[in-house]
């Protein structure tokens, strides 16, 4: 098995290691900041993912990295949007924990 | 590929894994964003070793220098608990759905990947930035605009959202 592993599989291994272990955080963490933390450990392990099927595959290079360049731009404005709503919910609630965030306006 | 990048790719794997459990288990959330931090800087070498430095450079740039930061705001601004805010006791069969989150992804995936590998060439062909940029003005140029349009319609939203006053009946 160890000859038969490309340099495409294990890159793609690290990434879903990435992804995997992002999804973990996401339902392990109780506080909105560390859900966040965890969100951008996934988006890293699919930027990854994208430039190693760009760059060791015969698809075209370019796309796949101006792909990445896409993801983090739009990273960059998730995690701006996310810093207000976590703003809000804190000066609303007094607490940042996802399980306390549980009140309804009414 | 050859000795030396073999041990550049086994020292990022292995600053990628300690990173990311860093990020994930531990008790306070700076540690968790110095992990991220880890994280991010061994996912740049990896660009790195894909040769492809405009990608790694930006990496740093955006993620280490810009993301990371605003999280530390976020961090700051949460008036975390003085003993971390991640060391108290959870609801029950917490650990068990992480668990199940993490492994049920992890096994079906790596089954494709290591079954089916895709058509690989082994040596990674460097594209220049000005050819990036040439793609970036040329064939992909609404997307580039729509980036540009959607990044002043986050910043203006955030500030919107974070303006309005809470509270006041």
């Amino acid at each position: 098995m160890g000859e038969k592993m490309t340099p495409l599989t294990l890159f793609q291994l690290v990434g879903l290691f990435l992804i995997c272990i992002g999804l973990f955080g996401l339902v392990w963490r109780r506080t909105l900041v560390g859900m966040v933390i965890a969100i951008e450990l996934m988006i890293n392990g699919a930027g990854l993912s994208i430039v190693a099927a760009a760059q060791l595959t015969p698809a075209s290079a370019v796309l796949g990295q101006l792909g990445t360049l896409f993801v983090m731009g739009i990273a960059a404005a998730e995690a701006t949007l996310i810093l207000a709503i976590v703003l809000l919910a804190v000066r609303r609630f007094n607490t940042s924990r996802a399980g306390e965030l549980s009140g309804l306006k009414g | 590929m050859d000795l030396l990048a073999k041990l550049a790719f086994a020292l990022y794997t292995l600053i990628i894994v300690t990173g990311a459990i860093m990020a994930v288990a531990s008790g306070t959330l700076v540690r968790a964003l110095l992990g991220l931090i880890g994280v991010m800087i061994g996912v740049a070498g990896m660009y790195l070793l894909l040769a492809a430095p405009f990608v790694a450079f930006m990496q740093i740039l955006i993620y280490v220098g810009g993301v990371s930061v605003l999280i530390f705001f976020a961090v700051m601004l949460t008036r975390a608990a003085p003993n971390g805010d991640e060391s108290s006791p959870g609801p029950r069969g917490r650990g068990l759905y992480a668990l199940f989150a993490l492994v049920v992804p992890a096994v079906l995936l790596s089954c494709v990947i290591v079954k089916h590998p895709a058509s690989a060439i082994s040596r990674p062909v460097e594209v220049g930035a000005v050819r990036l940029g040439e793609g970036m003005l040329g064939p992909y140029v609404l997307p580039f605009e729509l980036i540009s349009l959607l990044l002043f319609i986050a910043m203006a939203g955030a500030v919107l959202v974070a303006w309005r006053k809470w509270g006041r009946k």
